[in-house]
């Protein structure tokens, strides 16, 4: 997986690409220090270039939606599709996570 | 028997058609478990070390071997894939590495997980275990089966349902979701998969 960081006008956006997969666990960290933004108050994790989820990837989005809400960051996931969509929904993650599709 | 592999090596050796294909990582290492491994021409037979099989996409590689090979569709490959892909995550990580799930379970455990992780893959012993994948197929069905080394877990323990909070569990609830068919054996050392085609 690989990320790019971008500030928005009201929110700090991360756009993942490839494959979130058991293998990233090194990489969430990185994803996790975006939130020790000052004031940050949203933060879109954008999946729409994203080919593949496993189990372990969608576990980390849940650490990330924990590690925003200690923040009172409100998390959004964007842009799921075909695999990575059938993943989020087969694990229910928008229960908890709010998905914008 | 293949040596230095690297994921350009091993997508090749698949196109070769082999029905075996065993990684050596030095010259003393012993025969191992493959010699008696059943071959077939409907089917191949892959070991590998821990090291290489958690550094090169082993599920997607397969997968696309099962397309090439006209064994899958495009649109079936994609369910094999996932399922495939939480087996041999379960195999190296929880199997041939020896890290329990419930190492990401407290605040934090996400570090603490990918230095477990880390440190046991630099374990020459760990890194050395094999993960070993059995494909065969008939007409109608699709079977795999990925087997680790690892100290095998209770099975009674393997969750039936989503729980939507729990920062692990789901791969098994996937697999039993998408496949046909999903079975443990060796006290939790093997999972077999099968797929209707």
């Amino acid at each position: 997986m690989e990320f790019h960081a971008r500030n928005l006008a009201d929110a700090i956006e991360a756009r993942l690409t490839g494959r979130l997969e058991f293998t990233d666990h090194d990489r969430l960290r990185d994803i996790v220090a975006l939130l020790d933004a000052p004031n940050l108050r949203r933060f879109v994790v954008d999946v729409s270039g994203l080919d593949f989820i496993d189990s372990a990837g969608l576990g980390m989005i849940l650490i990330l939606q924990e590690e925003a809400e200690q923040k009172n960051i409100k998390l959004i996931v964007r842009g799921p599709r075909n695999d990575v969509k059938r993943s989020i929904d087969l694990a229910k993650i928008g229960e908890i996570v709010s998905i914008e599709y | 028997m293949l040596s230095d592999v690297d994921r350009g090596s091993l997508a090749a050796a698949l196109r070769g058609s082999y029905a075996a294909l065993i990684e050596v990582v030095s010259d003393d290492e012993p025969a191992g478990d493959w010699t008696a491994a059943a071959l077939s021409s409907t089917g191949f037979y892959l070991s590998l070390s821990t090291a290489t099989s958690f550094s090169l996409q082993l599920a997607a590689l397969i997968s696309d071997e099962l397309v090439a090979r006209a064994v899958l569709s495009v649109e079936q490959r994609s369910v094999v894939e996932l399922c495939l892909q939480e087996a041999v995550a379960n195999a190296i990580v929880h199997g041939n590495l020896g890290i329990p799930s419930t190492a990401k379970d407290h605040p934090e455990g996400y570090r603490v997980f990918s230095q477990l992780l880390n440190e046991r893959l630099a374990d020459p012993l760990l890194r050395r275990r094999r993960t070993d994948v059995f494909t065969r197929w008939s007409g109608r069905t699709l079977d795999i089966s990925v087997a680790d080394q690892g100290a095998g877990f209770d099975t009674s323990l393997i969750p039936t349902e989503i729980d939507t909070t729990s920062r692990s569990g789901r791969g098994f609830v996937f697999m039993r979701a998408l496949a046909g068919r999903v079975a443990v054996t060796d006290g939790g050392r093997c999972v077999s998969l099968r797929f209707a085609l």
